[in-house]
């Protein structure tokens, strides 16, 4: 006899979606029997709920109540009204835009993985079917769900000057599920950004985003994302990452505002001396809720990692940081550092910070920090002595803290922009 | 000019008093510096002159120009001229030297109602005072006295303090952590403030600040109260015999 797990509302209606959806989405024979596996797998696994270690801050089982309808296509959006004002015509012409689940703007080096699928390349079948991607069911829902996604593909050497943008909108009340898949070959250069927005005045929306990025040895990545959240929106980021030997990977992730944001990220070191060197910023509002949740693991020796989590909150806001490390034990020289902190706006904000070092090696240094503060009084009086207001020395203070997550983004324009979008968020 | 009356002071959270009827006049184009043991109040009076919070007024009055400013938001009482160099200023992370000055400055012009400054008036005003003080000016482009020894803090207050061209400088040690030259080069620069619609409050340990800036009078701070009073030979006096008789009437 089997046992089986009761099923709330949501779970329900996901399968039911599936069912009605199934002959709608892309892809072959293989790929249906891929999805077909993932959602069977997620009717017995079901929602997150706390129980799931990644998820212990973050229950979607009790968070999920409705279920939007799947969104397959069909929208129109351009790419400079969904980047918004920060990002200039030059992120615009680089950018590739999926509405509604479906890639409509397209641009030069990047695939709509829906219209690749008949006849996908191995790497990128290989890609869909990771079994690492079967450990968690917001994943399987992934793989059971998307609809489409960007798939980029650059040759070794290469060096891809501009930022490669990927943007998602969506119409509200409607549930999108991308996919995208990318691989840099060795030595190359690239910077990948990835934009999902629900901007101010949008309704309810759910949207999941999987990336996989296999990044090949001597390759130098960074990796943005910017997700904006509105009250009544859930995005459910998770990127897969693979470095080879001598890597340098710099993500760094924002997510604001006051919906509810996962971003899980797995880092797996395939080969030695590679650096992976990770940026968040976040500034939640309201009853806003954002989660990073990271697995970074040593599998080989000689391999750097850095976390900077820095988060802003106020209201009743809710920020998460989980930094699982793990050494295995033949990873000896591994340097890994990890700070998390957190400046309290209001007295029913929270911050949960959970780092997790499990070092099974001997021969490592290894550490982590974590803070949440209020605002430094003595030094709102040092900015006000010298005639600042208030309100400005305040914003002045919560500007720099979130500054020095953001001022690891090394491209200026980036840079710039990142930083305007969180003043438009601390302002708002 | 700046009148102190009777001014007692006590800790806010604490039922320490600090200040117990300190009177003090302070006249427009003077400088009096005010000498006194440690622990004697002598903080405790700039960060009173200058708002901070944390500390109670219960009797007394603070006035500027005839204007109380007791009640008035440290921002507020910078507007009117009101400029303090910590004993031990603050390092800003994350906020680079030059932003802060500019809001500073930009902040005082507007409520003083002069025009702010554009990015060019200020860089060459900044370059101007910063050559003065002998600062590089790479050092502002770093975040406001992060990284900063002693000698490069208090240069940096005399330097905001330039920028700000305030009409009541209050100097608690400035003197301190500064080496021969770098007490000539902020001395200088303190002098060249020096006018006649400018008071100054100069609190030191040391006669030695006294003989680059000459005051008008010294007075000695002891128990939270003025013990004394004199012309610039008391500091001289009291290099010779201390504070002593001042603690000893206290006791
Ligand atoms: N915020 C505070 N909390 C607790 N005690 C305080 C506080 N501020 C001042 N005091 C106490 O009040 C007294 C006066 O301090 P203050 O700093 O004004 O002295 P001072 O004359 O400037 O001394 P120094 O010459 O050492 O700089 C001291 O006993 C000090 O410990
Ligand atoms: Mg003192």
């Amino acid at each position: 006899m089997t046992v089986q797990m009761l099923s709330t509302k949501a779970e329900q209606a996901i399968l039911a979606s599936f069912e009605a959806n199934a002959a709608k989405l892309p892809g072959g024979a293989a790929v249906a029997a891929l999805r077909r596996a993932a959602i069977g797998a997620f009717a017995s696994k079901g929602l997150p709920s706390r129980r799931v270690e990644e998820f212990k801050y973050t229950d979607l089982k009790a968070n999920v109540k409705d279920v939007l309808p799947l969104a397959t296509g069909g929208g129109t959006g351009d790419a400079a009204t969904s980047l918004g004002a920060h990002f200039g015509p030059e992120f615009a012409a680089n950018a590739v835009v999926f509405a509604d689940g479906r890639g409509v703007a397209a641009k030069a080096g990047v695939t709509c993985l829906a219209d690749t699928l008949g006849n996908a390349p191995d790497w990128v079948a290989a890609a869909l079917a990771d079994a690492e991607l079967s450990a968690s069911s917001d994943l399987l829902l992934n793989t059971a769900l998307f609809s489409d996604g960007a798939v980029i593909d650059i040759a070794a050497g290469a060096e891809v000057a501009e930022p490669i943008v990927i943007v998602a909108t969506a119409t509200d009340n409607a549930m999108t599920a991308l996919r995208h898949v990318i691989r840099v070959g060795a030595g190359a250069k690239a910077t990948i950004v990835e934009i999902e927005r629900a901007p101010e005045g949008s309704g309810a929306r759910q949207s999941s985003a999987l990336t996989q990025i296999a990044i090949g040895d001597g390759a130098e990545v960074v990796h943005i994302k910017v997700v904006e959240t509105h009250k009544g929106s859930l995005h459910l980021s998770h990127w897969q990452v693979n470095l080879g030997a001598n890597v340098t990977y710099k993500p760094f992730q924002m997510t604001l505002g006051e919906g509810l944001a996962r971003n899980g990220l797995n880092v797996l070191f395939n080969g030695q001396h590679s650096t992976f060197d990770y940026g968040a910023a976040s500034i939640v509002h309201g009853t806003g809720h954002a989660d990073s949740s990271l697995i970074v693991d040593h599998k080989v020796p000689h391999c750097t990692s850095r976390e900077l989590f820095k988060t802003v909150l106020d209201g009743q806001a809710r920020a998460v940081f989980q930094g699982r490390v793990i050494v295995r034990p033949n990873a000896q020289k591994t340097d890994g550092k990890q700070m998390a902190q957190a400046l309290m706006l209001s007295p029913d904000a929270e911050f949960d910070s959970k780092p997790e070092l499990e070092i099974y090696a001997d021969d490592v240094v290894c550490g982590h920090g974590s803070t949440a503060a209020e605002i430094d009084p003595d030094l709102v009086f040092y900015c006000t002595s010298r005639g600042i207001p208030t309100a400005v020395a305040r914003g002045l203070l919560i500007e720099s803290f979130i500054g020095e997550a953001i001022d690891k983004v090394e491209h200026e324009g980036l840079r710039e922009a990142l930083g305007g979008i969180a003043r438009d968020s601390l302002t708002a | 000019m700046l009148e102190i009356k009777n001014l007692h002071v006590k800790l806010a959270d604490e039922d320490k008093v600090i200040l117990k009827g300190l009177t003090l006049t302070v006249p427009k184009g003077e400088v009096h510096a005010i000498m006194g043991p440690n622990g004697s109040g002598k903080s405790t009076l700039a960060y009173v002159l200058a708002g901070r919070e944390g500390y109670e007024v219960t009797d007394g009055d603070i006035l500027w120009n005839g204007e109380s400013i007791i009640e008035m938001e440290p921002d507020e009482r910078a507007a009117k001229g009101v400029f303090l160099a910590f004993q031990y200023p603050m390092e800003i992370p994350g906020v680079a030297g030059l932003t802060f000055l500019r809001t500073a400055t930009n902040a005082v012009r507007k409520k003083r109602e002069l025009t702010e400054m554009t990015t060019p008036e200020f860089m060459k005003f900044v370059k101007e005072k910063a050559a003065k003080l002998n600062i590089d000016f790479e050092m502002l482009k770093r975040p406001v006295n992060v990284g900063f020894s002693g000698g490069e803090k208090k240069r940096s207050e005399i330097l905001q303090m330039a920028m700000l061209e305030p009409t009541l400088c209050v100097l608690d040690e400035t003197d301190s952590g500064l080496d021969i030259d770098a007490l000539k080069v902020v001395s200088d620069g303190v002098n060249a403030l020096r006018g006649p619609d400018r008071a100054m409050l100069v609190i030191t340990h040391y006669q030695r600040l006294l003989n680059h800036i000459v005051p008008d009078k010294v007075h000695v701070l002891a128990d939270g109260r003025i013990q004394k009073t004199g012309g610039k030979e008391l500091a001289l006096e009291l290099e010779k015999s201390g504070y002593a008789e001042f603690t000893g009437k206290a006791a």
